[in-house]
C-alpha cells in the first residue's frame, strides 16, 4: 500500500463532498435528529450530484483533526468520547482492577541498633525516612509490581508516581502511594490508578549489631602480627585489605601494639582472608583450636580455632645484611641491600648498582633474620643533593646482572647532611639507585653508615673494614615534607580511607596514673607511623597503585585552578615516582554518615518529646523531589483510587507532561 | 432482532460468517451449532449455505457481496466455486476477482445500492464490484481505517462505523452511502464492527459478548425493532413512525434533486 494514496482519495472525497453540501445548502440543508438520542444520525441528501462531481479532478485538501462522535459506552450507555476500550471509566473501573496481583502490604525489617533497613540477602543500609533510597527499598518490596514477562493476567505494569503518605512516626507504619498504569485489554486501553501500600516495620537485629551483642559469635580468629617496632606494614595491609574488600565477612577487626586480630564466623572466610594475605606478604600460619564442646553420641564437636599469622619482620627500606649463602642465591648479589619492597615474596635492591633480586616467602622462613637497620625515622638521615653525575656500569657483577634500564638510573649523587649546611663544608659523593630521580636541591633520606653503630656483628665488621657506601639513600622527599613544612601532612593532596578497627584490650588498659602519659605517646607514635607511611606512599608510584588514594580537598583545590601546574610537569619530566592527580579517585563524601542525621533526628525528638523540631515533615522528601502527601491530607487518601483511561497509548507520557508543566 | 452467537467460542462471527439480503454463507464448523443458528433465523426466507474459500473455513473475511451478487478472491478453487453457483439463486452473479488484497470482506462494505471500498483496491477490482454488485463504488477510509470492510458494515437501512470517527466524517459518509449511521461498537466495546456483526434488512447476528447497550443501538440503526425473526423479510419490516418520516423526507428529496 503506497503510504500516500488514502489522503488522496480522501482529499477527493472532501472536494467533492465540498461541493455537494454546498449545493444541498441551496436546496436546504436538512438535518434530522432520531429519537435516540444523544446519538446523532444526520441525513443530508446529495444522491444528484455525485455524477457530477465526479468528474472533477482531485486535489490535496487539508485534513481536519475533527470533532469525535459521542459513542455509548457499552456496558452502560453513558454517552462518551471513543476510548480504546470504548467503555466509561466507572464501568472499566468496576469490572478491571488494575491493582490486581500487586500486594498492598509488605514488610520491612529495621535494626534497632543501628537504624538500617534490612535491603536482601543480609545486606542492610542505612537510609532516612522519606528518602529516595527508603523508597526504592519500598518498591523493591512491593510483590507484583515487576511482572515476568509471560505471566499470565494481563499487561504489563508501569509505575507512573510514588509518594510518600503520612504516618504517624511510632506507629512502625511507612506508606506509600503509588500510581500505576496497566494495559487492561488486548485493544490497547490503558488505565492508571492510584493506590497505597502500607508497610509494617518490623525489627531485627543486622548482623553486626548481633555480634557485638552476643559474645563468642566467632568461630574462627586470625591474629596478625608482626614484630617490628612500627604499624606502616599494618598500614599497607589495611589498604590492601580495603581496595580488595578482603574483610568481607568479617565481624569485627581489634588493633593490638604489633598487629591486628580478625574475627570470623566461620572457617571459610577466615580461610579466604588468610590467602589473601599470602598474596601480598610472606607470612607464617600456626593454627590451634580450642573444644568449646562436643555431642558424643552424634559425633559433633564444636571448636574455635585460633590462627597466628606472623608477618616478616623485614619491611619495606630496611636495610640488610644478607647472610652469605642468599645473597650468592639470589644472583651474586652484594651482601648489603635494600628492601625495595614486599608483596609475596621480599624484593631487594642493591643501591650501589642497581641489581635486584627477590628473596622467596620460604627461603626467607628458612632462615629469618634481622634488618642491620629498620627503616625507623630515628634512623634516616636528611640529606640535600648538590649534583648528580650519571654512572653507566660497563659490565655486570653477576651474570643475570642489572638491567640496562636500571643501570641507567643509577648516578653518583653529591650531598650534604642537612644538619651540616651552614655549619661544615662536607660532602659525601655516593652512587645510589635513585640517582635518576634526583636533582641539585632535592632532599632526600638516607642511612648515615659512617656514624651509625651496627649491632649485627659481621655487619659492623664489615662496616669497619671500609667496605660499606657513606651513605645508602632510601627515598626522596616530596611536597611540603621536602621544605620543611609544619603542616606539610595536612597539605597532601590524597588521603586514605580506613577501616573501623577496635582498639585491643592491651592498648586500651594501662595502669593507673600513667594511662594518660603512656596513652598520649602511643597516638605519637601511631601518629608518627602514619606519617611515614604516607611519605613512603608519595615516593613510590608501584606501591600507590596497589592501594585506593583518593582526592583530598587539597587536590580538588588544585584541580580547580590546575593550569598552574603545567610548567611543573615539564620540568619534572623524570621523575615517575611522583604522584599525579590522574592517579587519585575521587572522594566519596564520608564525613556524615547517612545514619547521623537519623541519630540527630532521633535525639531531637527524645529532647522535645512531643514535636519533632529539627525534623519537618516532608522536607526530605522535597529535596529528594518525591510526593508527600502531608498529615493532614493523609487522612483523605483512599486506599484505592478509582481507575481512569489514559488516552494516549504511551506508557506514562501525560503524567509525565501534566507533571512537567 | 440481533441474535448473539459465537463460532467455536469466538466472537468474531463476522468473520466466520457472510450475510446479504439474499443468502447467507456459512463456514464449517466441527459442530452444527453456528449453522443452525442462521438456519433457523433465516432458513425460510433465505438459503444458508456451508462454504469454504480456499479451502478455509473464515468466508466472510474473503468473500463480499449483496442480493445482487458475491465476490470471490482469486484462490477460491473452481469446486468452491461450482458449489457456490450451484447452491445460491440463479438471480446472485458469482465472480472470481483478481485482486491483491484477496482478503475482500476486509476492503469492500456494501449493502444493496452503494460499496465502500479500501483505496488501494485495483480500479478493475473496482470495475468489477460495481457490475457484479449493482453498485455504486467509493474509495474511502473510515475512522482512519482504510480497512472499511472491518471497520464499518450497514444495509439498505443504516449503518455503524468505526467508534473514532468524527462526526464530520459521520455526515460525510452518511450522504454517499444514503443511510444513517453512527458510530458504535459490538462486543464489549470492540472497534472492529466487521467481524463482531453481520447484518441484512432485516435480522442481524453478533457475537457472544456484545452488550445489550450495544444490541439496542444496532437494532436501533438497523430498523430491526420489532421485526421478529418470523417476520417476512424486508416487506414487512415494522417501520415506526420515525422510520416513515425518515423514507418519506428521503423520497422527497430524491425527488427534489433528480
Amino acid at each position: 500500500m503506497t503510504p500516500g494514496l488514502p489522503p488522496l482519495v480522501l482529499g477527493n472525497l472532501r472536494t467533492r463532498n465540498r461541493l455537494a453540501s454546498v449545493l444541498v445548502a441551496f436546496f436546504h440543508r436538512i438535518k434530522f435528529l432520531s429519537l435516540f438520542s444523544p446519538i446523532n444520525i444526520i441525513i443530508r441528501s446529495n444522491h444528484a450530484m455525485m455524477d457530477l462531481c465526479a468528474s472533477i479532478p482531485s486535489s490535496t485538501a487539508p485534513v481536519s483533526a475533527g470533532t469525535s462522535a459521542t459513542i455509548l459506552c457499552c456496558m452502560c450507555a453513558a454517552p462518551i468520547s471513543p476510548n480504546p476500550s470504548n467503555t466509561c471509566s466507572s464501568c472499566l473501573a468496576s469490572t478491571t482492577d488494575v491493582t490486581r496481583g500487586i500486594s498492598t502490604e509488605a514488610t520491612l525489617h529495621q535494626c534497632r541498633g543501628c537504624s538500617r533497613w534490612h535491603q536482601a540477602e543480609g545486606k542492610w543500609i542505612g537510609c532516612d525516612l522519606e528518602s529516595r533510597e527508603l523508597m526504592a527499598l519500598c518498591l523493591v518490596n512491593v510483590a507484583g509490581l515487576k511482572k515476568k514477562r509471560n505471566e499470565e493476567g494481563g499487561g504489563r505494569v508501569r509505575l507512573v508516581d510514588a509518594a510518600w503518605v503520612w504516618t504517624e512516626p511510632h506507629s512502625m507504619r511507612l506508606k506509600i502511594r503509588l500510581t500505576i498504569q496497566r494495559e487492561v485489554t488486548s485493544g490497547g486501553a490503558i488505565l492508571q490508578q492510584s493506590f497505597v501500600v502500607t508497610f509494617v516495620v518490623r525489627n531485627q537485629q543486622c548482623v553486626e549489631c548481633q555480634a557485638a551483642f552476643r559474645q563468642g559469635t566467632w568461630k574462627n580468629l586470625v591474629q596478625v602480627r608482626q614484630r617490628v617496632g612500627h604499624k606502616r606494614t599494618f598500614l599497607y595491609l589495611e589498604q590492601l585489605i580495603l581496595k580488595h574488600g578482603a574483610h568481607r565477612g568479617c565481624l569485627s577487626i581489634e588493633t593490638f601494639r604489633d598487629g591486628m586480630d580478625f574475627y570470623f564466623p566461620d572457617k571459610g572466610k577466615a580461610a579466604r582472608f588468610m590467602s589473601f594475605l599470602e598474596d601480598v606478604v610472606p607470612l607464617k600460619v600456626k593454627s590451634s583450636k580450642k573444644l568449646i564442646g562436643t555431642d558424643d553420641k552424634s559425633n559433633v564437636s564444636n571448636y574455635k580455632y585460633t590462627s597466628l599469622v606472623e608477618i616478616c619482620t623485614l619491611c619495606k627500606d630496611d636495610l640488610l645484611y644478607l647472610p652469605k649463602e642468599m645473597a650468592r642465591h639470589i644472583g651474586n648479589i652484594s651482601r648489603l641491600v635494600l628492601v625495595k619492597n614486599i608483596t609475596n615474596v621480599i624484593h631487594v635492591i642493591d643501591p650501589l648498582t642497581g641489581q635486584t633480586g627477590t628473596i622467596e616467602s620460604d627461603a626467607y622462613w628458612r632462615d629469618p633474620f634481622r634488618p642491620i637497620i629498620t627503616a625507623a625515622r630515628t634512623r634516616l638521615t636528611r640529606y640535600v643533593v648538590l649534583g648528580k653525575e650519571a654512572v653507566y656500569l660497563e659490565r655486570n657483577a653477576s651474570r643475570k646482572g642489572v638491567s640496562k634500564k636500571q643501570r641507567s638510573k643509577l648516578a653518583s649523587i653529591t650531598s650534604a647532611r642537612e644538619s651540616d649546611l651552614g655549619t661544615n663544608d662536607s660532602t659525601i659523593v655516593e652512587r645510589s639507585h635513585l640517582g635518576y630521580l634526583m636533582k641539585g636541591g632535592d632532599v632526600c633520606l638516607g642511612y648515615d653508615l659512617r656514624e651509625t653503630q651496627l649491632v649485627d656483628d659481621d655487619a659492623e665488621d664489615a662496616r669497619m673494614a671500609g667496605k660499606f657506601p657513606d651513605v645508602v639513600y632510601v627515598r626522596k622527599l616530596y611536597g611540603g615534607v621536602a621544605s620543611g613544612d609544619s603542616d606539610a601532612a595536612r597539605k597532601r593532596m590524597f588521603r586514605l580511607h580506613r577501616l573501623k578497627v577496635k582498639k585491643g584490650d592491651d592498648e586500651e588498659i594501662g595502669g593507673g596514673g600513667r594511662r594518660g602519659k603512656k596513652a598520649k605517646k602511643d597516638a605519637e607514635t601511631d601518629h608518627m607511623d602514619e606519617e611515614d607511611f604516607m611519605q613512603e606512599l608519595e615516593a613510590d608510584r608501584d606501591m600507590r597503585a596497589r592501594v585506593n588514594i583518593y582526592k583530598s580537598d587539597v587536590a580538588s583545590k588544585m584541580e580547580r585552578n590546575n593550569d598552574e601546574d603545567d610548567d611543573d610537569v615539564n620540568d619534572e619530566d623524570e621523575d615517575d615516582q611522583k604522584i599525579t592527580l590522574d592517579e587519585l579517585l575521587d572522594n566519596l563524601a564520608l564525613d556524615s554518615k547517612p545514619d547521623a542525621i537519623e541519630d540527630a533526628a532521633v535525639q531531637d525528638a527524645m529532647t522535645t518529646s512531643d514535636e519533632f523540631s529539627g525534623y519537618v515533615e516532608g522536607a526530605r522528601a522535597a529535596k529528594d523531589k518525591i510526593g508527600y502527601v502531608g498529615r493532614d491530607e493523609a487522612l483523605g487518601v483512599k486506599a484505592k483510587e478509582t481507575a481512569f483511561p489514559v488516552e494516549s497509548n504511551i506508557w506514562g507520557e501525560d503524567f509525565m507532561h501534566k507533571n512537567g508543566k | 432482532m440481533a441474535t448473539r452467537v459465537s463460532f467455536e467460542n469466538s466472537n468474531e462471527i463476522g468473520v466466520f460468517a457472510a450475510l446479504t439480503n439474499g443468502y447467507c454463507l456459512t463456514g464449517i464448523n466441527r459442530s452444527e451449532n453456528f449453522y443452525s443458528v442462521f438456519e433457523s433465523e433465516l432458513g425460510s426466507h433465505i438459503p444458508v449455505i456451508h462454504a469454504t474459500i480456499a479451502g478455509c473455513r473464515f468466508v466472510g473475511r474473503t468473500t463480499a457481496g449483496n442480493r445482487r451478487g458475491l465476490l470471490v478472491p482469486n484462490t477460491a478453487t473452481d469446486v468452491e466455486l461450482a458449489h457456490l453457483r450451484n447452491s445460491l439463486p440463479d438471480s446472485v452473479v458469482v465472480q472470481r476477482i483478481e485482486e491483491r488484497l484477496s482478503a475482500l470482506g476486509n476492503i469492500i462494505a456494501c449493502n444493496d445500492h452503494v460499496a465502500l471500498v479500501h483505496p488501494d483496491v485495483d480500479r478493475e477490482t473496482e470495475d468489477v464490484i460495481s457490475d457484479v454488485l449493482g453498485v455504486e463504488v467509493f474509495r474511502q477510509i473510515v475512522g482512519g481505517q482504510a480497512l472499511v470492510g472491518s471497520y464499518c458494515k450497514f444495509s439498505n437501512h443504516g449503518g455503524m462505523v468505526h467508534p473514532r470517527t468524527t462526526v464530520e466524517d459521520i455526515e460525510e459518509l452518511s450522504s454517499l452511502l444514503q443511510v444513517p449511521l453512527v458510530a458504535g461498537t459490538v462486543n464489549r466495546g470492540s472497534d472492529v464492527l466487521g467481524g463482531g456483526l453481520i447484518v441484512n434488512d432485516w435480522s442481524s447476528f453478533v457475537g457472544l459478548d456484545t452488550t445489550s447497550t450495544e444490541i439496542s443501538v444496532i437494532e436501533n440503526i438497523f430498523r430491526l425493532t420489532g421485526s421478529g425473526s418470523s417476520s417476512g423479510g424486508g416487506q414487512r419490516m415494522g417501520q415506526g413512525l420515525q422510520s416513515n418520516i425518515v423514507t418519506n423526507m428521503r423520497s422527497s428529496l430524491i425527488d427534489q434533486l433528480s
